[in-house]
């Protein structure tokens, strides 16, 4: 895991080697103000975790037990421990508020169904985690589970400020590192590139 | 910000109506040539600063998109069928912004082959189609592709590809540093025989003209440029037009019609402001750069008495042959870290399958790149197969993303008179305007190419040492970012919109130059030639304009 939120040094470090010194000075608070303006806003996991705003604890266990399902927990943090119950809570309330009521239709209707398969339940939340499993499968066609899927995908993906991504742990999941600079060598197979062997016949003009 | 502010009484030279890849070369080339240039953009003006690096908002909530709440569309796949109301993406996906889509695209350079300018006689007819030579050829446009190559900004290495056309000056930078993608692609296509070269992208690998150097962030595709180092006309036409005192951009400014006068010449725009209040704008001269779906829109939308098929529509193609390019992927997962969400999206391109071919027994042409394209969001979302989209083999299909890539097919799409933009009958935008109708079904041969060249991917992933291979599932075109010849160049008026100096055949005070002017959709990355039309016609009409020859 690299640090975060010292882009500033990262920066210095990463153009220094490729721009001139002159050039730097002259462009740099500007630069360093656009860079870190866009770097910041990836960096801050300013969400609050400790209640509910729009779901009803009920249904909110119930999203977290399908999202639990979707990227399931283990040797590694899954949906429940990124907290994309929480993102699935405030985008609802937030950014995707206009989609809230039908969000909340979709859950009901989920709900509604779940009862009917499996009576004298409270609820898919209290289904033993095997039948949870069974249960998506037989309804993972239907648009709500789509619709959960994405959500849960986003929670787990995107910035931790929209609730999900507990410190940032879906992102160490899938191995991005927010940082806003790089340089080569990315990965394993280019550090070792020996450059661009030109074609027969061809001749290469730079 | 800066640049000259005309008062609602001046009558300007030439109003601009699009300030994006072609938009911004226009302003640039007409003001620079002594014209007062007005350049009406719909959308807002951001600067590198406003840019942000949040997957959700930008792919997810089309922060830099069009909005289909305000701007709605409709899709059919045929004219017999009743469209629907698009949701999610686009089916004419861009940028409305100052800049256009040249703010948020992935900056694949390609220049068009000679053979794309003839391949109608090349060839020959393909029936049921539009297929055409071009008015000009590649020799014509050379020098202006080598200007987009200098004055736009791309990196690239000059005869490296066996297939290049011929070119006047190499880049004007090196190209890009190669990613782990690109050593794959590279790997796999050279065991088979193939000719991987490095791939020419509009992004700075140096510093350039005053602009900082890629900083390799990885939010390219879909994002702003905070660096300024990728070469959106934001960044260089722009501000270069506003610097020259004759040039105002003034966004946030929709432009609903062209006006006509009673000897059919172009009289100016009618457009709305921030608040939604209209104006009109008088001008001596109309350039539109709206794209290839709104331009013709307006085109259609400013219908009058003496024009009643919509400005320069005689011919009765502004709308048609819409072409989207096919696009389709191949997903790969290697042994070990590529970490392909660092830098720019390619690296390394194959071009060995760019030509038609007529063993293949069906049209079409093609590139192959290397990638991993969107980011961790759009990848969880559309990478994994349906067997292993949810669950434990999910998450270890995620946890692989690092060792994961991608490759890129763009193909050719045929020119059809049924694929068009036009205007739907009920549906109107939140302007009270007719909303965009779409009418799209790919050509039975753009399927078969399309599906040939992804096949050629999953041979080079596997050449290359691929663990896992698995092919995209591969649909339809319902929709794109390239909205190429709905109001074709050509020499005849009775099929063509624009003249080979991309004034309309009908109004000679009304010019057109965006993705709406090709006459064949190349392989899959049209700006670069969107840009080298621009700076001709941009050239072409100034030379008009001193000339007085409008």
């Amino acid at each position: 895991m690299e640090p975060s939120g010292n882009s500033r040094r990262d920066f210095l470090r990463a153009t220094g080697g490729t721009i001139g010194m002159a050039w730097l000075a002259a462009q740099w608070p500007g630069l360093a103000a656009a860079a870190e303006h866009a770097h910041g806003a990836m960096s801050a996991d300013t969400a609050d975790r400790t209640k509910f705003v729009f779901l009803s604890a009920a249904q909110a266990r119930d999203v977290d037990a399908i999202a639990a399902q979707i990227v399931p927990s283990g040797a590694t943090p899954g949906a429940r421990e990124t907290g994309v119950v929480y993102f699935v809570d405030q985008v609802h309330a937030g950014v995707w508020k206009s989609q809230g009521e039908g969000f909340l239709e979709r859950l009901k209707g989920f709900q509604g169904s779940c009862a009917k398969h499996h009576p004298g339940t409270g609820q898919f939340a209290d289904l033993a985690t095997g039948e949870q499993f069974a249960y998506l499968k037989h309804m993972e066609r239907s648009p709500f589970f789509g619709e959960m899927r994405f959500l849960t995908v986003l929670g787990l993906l995107a910035l931790p400020s929209y609730g999900g991504n507990a410190g940032k742990a879906g992102w160490n999941l899938v191995g991005f590192v927010d940082r806003h600079v790089w340089e080569s060598p990315y990965g394993d197979y280019d550090k070792d590139y020996p450059g661009f062997a030109p074609y027969p016949g061809t001749k290469v003009r730079s | 910000m800066s640049g000259r502010v005309f008062k609602p009484t001046d009558t300007v030279d030439f109003v601009v109506v699009g300030s994006g890849a072609a938009g911004g070369v226009m302003a640039r080339e007409l003001s620079q040539a002594g014209f007062d240039v007005l350049v009406l953009e719909q959308g807002p003006r951001y600067t590198a600063a406003d840019f942000r690096h949040d997957e959700l908002d930008y792919w997810f909530n089309g922060h830099l998109s069009n909005k289909l709440d305000t701007n709605p569309q409709t899709f059919r796949k045929t004219a017999n069928d009743v469209a629907q109301r698009v949701e999610g993406f686009p089916a004419a996906w861009y940028a409305p912004t100052v800049g256009g889509s040249s703010t948020h695209f992935t900056a694949n350079f390609w220049r068009f082959h000679e053979s794309d300018f003839k391949e109608r006689s090349l060839l020959g007819e393909i029936p049921g189609t539009t297929f055409a030579d071009w008015p000009i050829d590649y020799a014509e446009l050379e020098p202006y592709y080598t200007k987009v190559e200098w004055e736009i900004g791309v990196s690239g290495l000059a005869g490296a590809s066996p297939f290049d056309p011929p070119r006047s000056r190499p880049y004007p930078m090196p190209p890009l540093p190669v990613k782990s993608s690109g050593v794959l692609l590279e790997r796999g296509a050279r065991k088979l025989g193939l000719h991987p070269f490095p791939a020419p992208m509009a992004i700075a690998s140096a510093p350039y003209r005053g602009r900082a150097a890629c900083a390799h962030c990885g939010f390219c595709m879909g994002f702003g440029c905070e660096m300024q180092a990728k070469s959106s006309t934001l960044y260089n036409m722009i501000p270069e037009a506003e610097a020259t005192g004759r040039c105002e951009i003034r966004p946030l400014s929709y432009v609903s019609r062209v006006e006509t006068n009673a000897a059919g010449r172009a009289t100016g725009v009618a457009y709305f402001d921030k608040d939604r209040k209209e104006h009109f704008q008088k001008a001596r001269a109309v350039v539109l750069s709206a794209n290839g779906a709104e331009t013709a829109r307006l085109l259609l939308m400013s219908a009058n008495s003496k024009f009643p098929d919509g400005l320069a529509n005689s011919s009765g193609m502004v709308g048609r042959n819409l072409m989207y390019n096919t696009y389709n992927e191949v997903h790969a997962v290697y042994e070990r870290a590529l970490n392909e969400y660092k830098s720019v999206q390619v690296t390394r391109i194959v071009h060995d399958f760019y030509e038609h071919d007529p063993k293949r027994g069906f049209y079409g042409g093609g590139g192959l790149d290397g990638r991993i394209g969107p980011l961790p969001i759009a990848w969880a979302l559309l990478a994994p197969p349906p067997e292993r989209s949810w669950g434990a083999e999910f998450k270890a299909l995620l946890e692989a993303m690092p060792r994961a890539m991608i490759v890129a097919a763009h193909g050719t799409s045929l020119p059809l008179e049924t694929n068009r933009v036009d205007l739907d009958p009920a549906l109107k935008d939140a302007w009270g305007l007719p909303a965009m109708r779409i009418t799209y079904k790919d050509h039975p041969d753009d399927v078969k190419f399309a599906g040939f060249l992804q096949d050629r991917g999953v041979e080079i992933m596997e050449a290359a040492g691929a663990q896992q291979v698995w092919k995209a599932p591969s649909g339809e075109s319902t929709g794109g970012p390239h909205l190429l010849g709905t109001c074709r160049m050509g020499n005849d008026p009775k099929t063509s919109v624009v003249d080979n100096h991309h004034r309309t055949h009908d109004i000679p005070n009304l010019f057109i130059c965006d993705g709406s002017s090709l006459v064949t959709s190349g392989r899959g990355q049209p700006t670069m030639t969107i840009q080298a039309l621009a700076f001709r016609a941009g050239e072409h009409i100034a030379g008009f304009a001193k000339r007085g020859e409008i």
